[in-house]
This record gives C-alpha cells, structure tokens and sequence, in this order.
C-alpha cells in the first residue's frame, strides 16, 4: 500500500453545486416538515373537499378528554397519547396538540411563526432544487438518472439482487434501476406535487390560477395532498439515510461534504 | 458496534436537534425579522395581482360557518347599538379623503349591492363557503374621493381583546379597490349575525380570513400605518402574521 494508491481510489463524485444543493434542500426541507407540522396543529384535520367538509375528513388529531389523545384515520379512532393529540406543547409541560413540540418549529404552538419559517424556506428548497437541476442538466449529469421506458424490466431484478434472490444486478449505467427511479420520482413527481398544492392552497395564488386549486380538489383538498406528499418524502427520506447508513457511513458523508469518495474493491465510479 | 453506535446516536442527535435550534433561532429578534422579510417578497410579488376569487354555487354554501375571532363586542356602545337593531349606527370615513363621510346602515343597505358566494380561508387553515352581499368598498371611497397622499385605508373595528387592544386591519389602495372587495351586510340572505360581525363587516376573498374585520365602524385612509397600535398595518399583523394574506 503506497501514498498514491490511496489517492487513485478516491473519486471526485459530487461537485460543489451538488453537495451545496443537497445541504441546503435537506435543512429546508427538514425545517419544511416540522414548521408545516407547527402549521398542521392550527386546524388539525384533513378534508377531501373543497371547504372544510367534516363528513369527507380522511385525518383528525385531537383530544377528547385531558391527558388523552386521539387519532382518526378514513374513520377510525387510535388511543395515540404522548404523542399524536396529546403531548410536549413545547415549553416543558404537556398538552392538547395534534403534533409534539420536539416535532415542530417553533417548539411551543405558533402558528405565525410555523408560517415565516415555512415559506421563507419553501423559497430555499425551491431554489436549490431549481438550480441543482439547471446545472445537472446543462451538465448532461441528469439524464442518467431519470428513469427511461427501457428501464422498467430491470426493477424487479434489482430488487431481486438487493433482496439476494439473484447474484448479479442487471448490466446499468451510473444509477441503477432503482435509483433511477427513486430519483425520477422525487425530482420530477413528488417535488412539483409538494410546490404546487402548497400554492393551491394560497387564496391569492387561487384567485390568479383557479385551475391549479381545482386540479387538486379545491383548497382543503390541496392541504391533503400536500400532507401525503410530505408523508412520501419522509418515506423516501428514511429509505435515503437507511442506505446512507448501511453503505458506507462515513465515506458516503465525506463525499457528500468534500466531494472525494473512496471506492471500494471492484466497485464502479457513479454512487 | 461502536461505529453503529455512533452512527445512530449522530443521526439522533441531529433529529433531536432541529427543534430546539429552531427554537432559539426564532426567540432570536434578528433572526426573526429576517425570516419575516419573505412577506415582504410575497407582498412585493402578489399584493396587487389582478386575480378575482373563485365564486361558487348556492348548492356549495358550507352549511355551518364557523365563528373564530375576538368574541363579539360586549361594550355598552355595541350592546346599544345591537338591541336597536343598529339604526344608531354609523360608519365614518375620514382622514386623507376630500369628503368624510357618515353613513348610517340605512344609507349603506340603499346603496347598490354586490353579491358573491365565495370562500373563506382561514389562517389557521380550514374553509367555509358563504354568499356575501354588500357595499363594494371602492363604491364607498369613489365618493370619499382620497387625496393624493393616501395609500392605505384603516379598518377600526369595535371588539378588542382581554387587554384592550382593538381589533384593525389595512388593505392599499388597489387592495381597497379591488371588485370584490365589499362591505359585508348579509351572510346567506340574512343580516349578519352579531357573532359573524354585524352590522359591517369587510369581505376580503383573495386573502386570509383575518383581513376580512368583522364590526366595522370607521374607515380612515391614511398615507401610512406605522404609528398605529404595534405599527403593522393590523390587529393580528403586530403579533407576528403577514400584513399581505394571500398565502
């Protein structure tokens, strides 16, 4: 083992607008989540209807009695105290509230505030996604990872090899199967999804733009959707750190952060 | 193991952390008013769109409105005024205008009405949809006729809350002059109700529901609002909300 073998296996993998992109999309949309969460406790209820319309109501969090929180989904109620409709409100006692303090920012129920932080960074999520778009797709970096009709019978086998049911992965270009449409799927589905009901929920932007709000099923409609689309972020967000965890920790962050990743034996270039 | 170790405890410190860091940067004044600068850009951007709000059918008129404001007036003024059925009642118009104006609610039901069944969004985040009719409030300030200086009208309302603090709000010019901006005498073919903000109310469609002042009694159109109560152009406004609510 000499000096300069060392250096030959590190890989320059992500450039600076990427891992900059990447950074300030996973603190926005953090922040997202726990302020949108601060927003949700205001009214926390989710209606398939144009107005609010509690004989449609997919969700309800609330508290029936003191000390006692309940969940209801498409009807059915959960004893979820402690945590969902009856938790940390945020400055050291508990309370009445859909969800936790440790889960919302501001930490203690403020709905102004949930507000400033969300839209100021709905505006740095939208950006870095915007310009990490931009440059990889000037690059020519994007299209290997969106998900092409050619790809669609090598997912299973894919999954078949993550799953050990198959030795090899099915012959792929930088991003295999799977990640392709992972990617696909967030950049180009679940992104514009979560920026478009957010605006369909915006009087302002309805009066300007009926169809978008329309298009969702009206206002508490679009509030809905905009929930699932975080509930499927987060899914993907855990799937992400899973496999952050399990290939790799360290050299995955470094490369994240620094850019340089250390290929491992036998192992391509692209991640 | 320990690398495991490590690995869990830093990503659940990191999950731990996000909302007492959250926490602080907020309590931080500086902080605070720079994250408040994007309603600034938001107002900048959207204040003014000539957008009108969606109407609706009479068949989707929400069937129970609901009531979520300072609770009604119990002053001896609005008490007053409420058991004679508000014929003591009148709305003034004054300040930078060449002809202040006192209507009582006689004088504003004989005016032409408009009529729209629209929704109402709340901040907090539900919906209701109601028939409003009323007087469009340009109808009102074409024959206040505003000087030159005026850039915002006032909203002085008759409920405060448990410190005294009253409820107002502010829309600008082209806000105030927008077609479906009205004074609101009627909710679904009735007068409004006392608790819906009887006698006036001002109906504001394109933005949140705390623009749209319930009891109102003077209008007062000003070149500015930052001397008013906590300076941001509303009741809500000056405990932190959007002075622009279109969002």
């Amino acid at each position: 083992m000499c000096y300069s073998c060392i250096v030959q296996r590190l890989v320059y993998r992500y450039a600076l607008l990427t891992r900059l992109a990447h950074w300030f999309g996973a603190i926005a949309v953090a922040v997202l989540i726990s302020s949108g969460l601060q927003i949700f406790n205001a009214a926390p209820y989710l209606d398939a209807a144009d107005r609010s319309t509690p004989a449609r109501r997919v969700l309800s969090i609330d508290s029936p009695a003191d000390g006692v929180g309940r969940t209801t989904v498409f009807g059915r109620s959960f004893t979820t105290t402690g945590v969902l409709g009856w938790g940390s409100d945020g400055t050291g006692g508990e309370g009445a509230r859909a969800f936790p303090g440790w889960l919302t920012i501001p930490a203690y129920q403020d709905l102004a505030d949930g507000r400033r932080w969300h839209f100021f960074f709905a505006w740095v999520a939208s950006l870095a996604w915007v310009a990490w778009l931009l440059s990889s797709a000037i690059k020519g970096t994007l299209a290997e990872m969106i998900l092409r009709p050619s790809d669609l019978r090598k997912l299973w086998p894919m999954q078949a090899y993550y799953l050990r049911l198959r030795r090899e992965p099915p012959p792929h270009g930088t991003y295999n199967p799977l990640q392709k449409a992972a990617y696909t799927f967030v950049l180009f589905v679940l992104a514009p999804l979560i920026v478009l009901t957010g605006l369909a929920l915006s009087p302002g932007i309805d009066a300007i733009a009926h169809p978008l709000t329309v298009l969702f099923g009206g206002r508490q409609f679009a509030r809905l959707w905009h929930f699932v689309g975080m509930l499927l972020f987060v899914g993907f967000a855990l799937v992400h750190i899973f496999q952050v965890v399990t290939q790799g920790f360290l050299n995955q962050m470094r490369s994240m952060i620094s850019g340089w990743y250390r290929l491992r034996e036998h192992e391509s270039v692209g991640p | 193991m320990k690398r495991r170790l490590f690995i869990a405890s830093s990503i659940a410190a990191a999950l731990a952390g996000c909302a007492p860091i959250g926490t602080a940067l907020n309590d931080n004044p500086g902080f605070h008013h720079f994250l408040g600068l994007e309603g600034s850009l938001d107002a900048a951007l959207m204040g003014n769109l000539p957008g009108l709000a969606r109407e609706y059918s009479l068949a989707d008129i929400s069937k129970h409105f609901p009531v979520d404001s300072l609770p009604t007036p119990m002053t001896s003024t609005y008490q007053s005024l409420l058991e004679h059925e508000f014929r003591n009642y009148t709305l003034t118009v004054v300040g930078a205008v060449e002809r202040p104006l006192r209507l009582s609610l006689a004088q504003l039901q004989r005016m032409p009405q408009q009529s729209q069944i629209t929704r109402h969004d709340c901040v907090e985040g539900w919906s209701a949809i109601g028939a409003w009719s009323g007087v469009p409030l340009h109808r009102i300030l074409q024959m206040a006729r505003p000087r030159r200086d005026a850039r915002y009208a006032i909203f002085r309302c008759m409920d405060s809350d448990d410190q005294g603090t009253p409820y107002y709000e502010s829309l600008d010019m082209a806000q105030a002059y927008q077609p479906q901006t009205i004074l609101a005498l009627q909710l679904n073919g009735e007068p409004i109700r006392p608790d819906h903000g009887a006698p006036v109310r001002l109906r504001v469609p394109t933005q949140l529901g705390y623009k749209s002042a319930k009891w109102v009694r003077e209008i007062e159109v000003l070149g500015s609002f930052s001397h008013l109560y906590g300076g941001k152009g509303g009741y809500w406004e000056d405990q932190g909300y959007e002075w622009y609510a279109g969002i």
